[in-house]
């Protein structure tokens, strides 16, 4: 008996350590034929900014939004945004896995490890076998709200967000967990509809939880997106409008900040995009891409003492309607190089404070400009140049502030299928 | 009830409808399928068929398809995946019953031995332009009458009698190009990246080197020197080069060697002149000198 355990324990040893004695395909419970599809994407930068980090991280755009810029936290949570330091910056490794789940679902998983931290970026299955042009998403997930919102970072034109996306929701987007339902019409013209339902925790602009003792919980789920997406060609070029609208609850912590507040109430946020693309051949390319996004917020600011931030000293009624947009166009060379500029700004900044108008200014602008070098369809190098004049100081006074950005975004593993 | 009967024979007369990834696969399809059938390309013939733009037209065609035959040997990696994603049409679904990828049904050839991508972004199963060998096309043709009958076993008739027509012509004609070719087997040729190889092996021709350096990768200035030496080494007749790069580093190096440079078509649309199959290979038997 001690023999033959002994003889199953080196057959195994055989079997499952030396890998090149047996064959895959002859291991009995050898699994490695269903290894899910996985890639690793890292972005690191080097990051040249005309103002130190700990300056940066006190700046705001008056009325819309604290430390774009800098490291920062609130609600207790620290935020690093991506090239936030002077110097160099890892900014993320991405690791994607993905696969058939059966015949009916699929699964992908997006991780985003920072230097201090693992965040699920995306975790959701979604349906295959629906038809009718049906299809249902749910996990965690990148919203459709818009163009760039469901694109990850390392698939955009430039190493940062567009200032009114960042502004309004965060560095993250609409990134939440729920529900997705998309339609696509049998038509020869795509036109596609689409309707989330979602928890509401973006700190930036929605909320639902519960802040001091003031604030109420909103019932989860909290925020509803909806969209319509159409696109046609004309020869060479492909034209892709969309229309989208968010609405939920906000509760938004800013009882860390120097002028800690909180906002309890509901938002709205209405978004137009416009992508026009032109092709000259299989490499060389013009891409035109616009969003706007206007947004309405309505609740009660609740003012706290800095020194007890338990203590409200006073709760105003606001409402802000502010609107923002950026354009861009990026000129595709050839296979390696492209260049691209953009320009964003925030227009409107109309915030009133219990009926009566607050003037925080409606004159913030960022210029960008970038070229970028693709050594294979695998890496990609790119050095951009951001003029921002949207930020503050804490007396009010414009900063213009100068960054060079030198990206460097390298993936190994499955190949990404590009989306339009 | 009435709204039934009036949208019934519709379903009844329909067309199916078969998605398919590039021309050459549609022109077979539609010979072998005839009027029963309308074929819907994705990829137009006169682009690199590696990185077509993956349009939100094409999710529609997707989503309208009532199946799909694809290349295969990861041709499509690029930008496929991504369309039937979001089209969501179970009958697209790789592994559904009207789902054909015509790469599991020819043999591959230059299967590398070593995969990595710092050999530049290879084919893992091996060179998946194995359209261009007209002894494949009888085997595809082959393989889409099978996959016809399959998902509509009511005309099955029809598919086989359309095979034959076809398969007996294109043998007169395979004929026709052997004769042509005859003359040119062993002579030695450029390319700017290897998508005759299996057009070369059918006609004998010795792909000695490639203007890009390695599969994806663009031409450096060293490659090209070292292209330009092997040239003058070997005295290869042509530069076979593809449509869909630029020609540029090609005719630098006529400049510096007199090499002749010959524009290849690799599918059909890839040249105004070429509308069919038949017209394809004419061209290409034809302009090898």
């Amino acid at each position: 008996m001690k023999k033959i355990l002994l003889l199953s324990a080196f057959c195994a040893t055989i079997a499952f350590g030396g890998t090149d004695v047996i064959p895959v395909e002859n291991r009995t419970f050898a699994q490695s034929k269903f290894m899910p599809d996985i890639s690793l994407v890292m972005d690191a930068s080097y990051v040249n900014r005309s103002i130190a980090d700990d300056e940066v991280a006190h700046l705001e755009v008056p009325g819309v939004a604290h430390g774009l810029l800098g490291s920062h936290s609130h609600g207790g949570n620290t935020h690093t945004p991506y090239n936030a330091k002077n110097g160099f910056n890892i900014n993320y490794a991405e690791l994607v896995l993905s696969s058939s789940v059966d015949p009916f679902f699929t699964m992908d998983g997006v991780f985003h490890f920072s230097e201090d931290a693992v965040e699920i970026e995306e975790l959701y299955f979604t349906s295959t076998a629906l038809g009718y042009g049906a299809r249902v998403k749910a996990g965690k997930f990148n919203s459709n709200f818009g163009y760039l919102n469901e694109q990850h970072h390392h698939s955009w034109d430039f190493a940062d967000m567009p200032l009114v996306y960042e502004s309004f929701l965060g560095m993250h987007g609409i990134n939440e967990t729920g529900l997705q339902l998309q339609w696509i019409a049998p038509t020869d013209t795509y036109l596609m509809i689409g309707a989330e339902i979602l928890q509401g925790e973006n700190t930036q602009m929605f909320g639902k939880d519960k802040i001091g003792d003031y604030t109420t919980q909103a019932d989860a789920p909290a925020l509803f997106v909806g969209y319509i997406k159409t696109s046609f060609d004309i020869d060479d070029t492909t034209i892709l409008a969309g229309l989208s609208y968010a609405q939920g609850t906000s509760r938004i912590d800013h009882s860390g900040d120097e002028e800690p507040h909180v906002f309890s109430g509901d938002s709205k946020l209405y978004g137009a995009d416009l992508v026009v693309k032109h092709y000259f051949d299989s490499y060389s390319f013009l891409k035109w891409q616009s969003e706007v996004l206007y947004r309405d917020m309505d609740g009660t600011q609740f003012n706290l003492n800095p020194a007890d931030t338990t203590a409200v000293l006073t709760s105003p009624t606001v409402t802000k309607k502010q609107a923002g947009l950026y354009t861009q166009l990026v000129y595709g060379i050839n296979k390696s190089w492209h260049t691209g500029i953009r320009y964003d700004t925030i227009f409107q900044n109309d915030v009133t404070s219990n009926g009566i108008d607050v003037d925080k200014g409606n004159n913030f602008n960022k210029y960008s400009a970038m070229v970028e070098y693709h050594t294979s369809e695998f890496a990609r190098f790119r050095l951009q140049y951001n003029r921002n004049s949207a930020l503050y100081d804490e007396d009010g006074n414009r900063q213009d502030i100068d960054t060079i950005i030198f990206q460097a975004n390298i993936s190994i593993g499955a190949h990404g299928a590009h989306s339009f | 009830m009435r709204l039934l009967l009036l949208l019934l024979p519709l379903t009844l007369f329909a067309h199916m409808n078969i998605a398919v990834s590039y021309p050459y696969i549609g022109a077979i399809t539609k010979s072998i399928g005839g009027e029963h059938i309308k074929t819907v390309v994705l990829a137009r013939g006169n682009w690199d068929p590696h990185f077509v733009v993956p349009r939100p037209s094409l999710i529609s065609k997707m989503r309208n398809a009532d199946a799909l035959i694809m290349n295969g040997g990861q041709l499509e990696i690029g930008w496929m995946p991504a369309l039937l994603r979001r089209a969501g049409n179970p009958k697209t679904n790789i592994g559904s019953e009207s789902f054909l990828n015509l790469s599991h049904h020819v043999k591959l050839i230059n299967k590398p031995t070593t995969v990595d991508r710092a050999g530049g972004d290879i084919h893992p199963d091996g060179n998946p332009h194995f359209h261009l060998d007209p002894q494949n096309i009888i085997v595809l043709a082959q393989t889409i009458r099978d996959f016809l009958i399959s998902i509509d076993s009511d005309h099955a008739d029809v598919y086989k009698n359309n095979y034959e027509k076809f398969s007996a012509s294109w043998q007169d004609k395979m004929l026709k190009w052997a004769e042509k070719m005859s003359a040119k087997k062993g002579m030695k040729v450029i390319q700017f990246h290897n998508n005759l190889a299996y057009f070369n092996k059918a006609y004998g021709l010795d792909n000695i080197g490639t203007i890009e350096p390695l599969p994806g990768i663009p031409p450096s200035s060293r490659h090209i020197i070292k292209t330009i030496k092997l040239i003058k080494d070997k005295e290869p007749c042509c530069i076979l080069h593809d449509v869909y790069h630029s020609t540029k580093t090609a005719e630098f190096i006529r400049e510096k060697t007199g090499i002749k440079i010959v524009l290849m078509p690799h599918d059909i649309g890839a040249l105004q002149t070429i509308e069919d199959l038949t017209s394809l290979f004419d061209y290409l038997t034809g302009a090898v000198q």
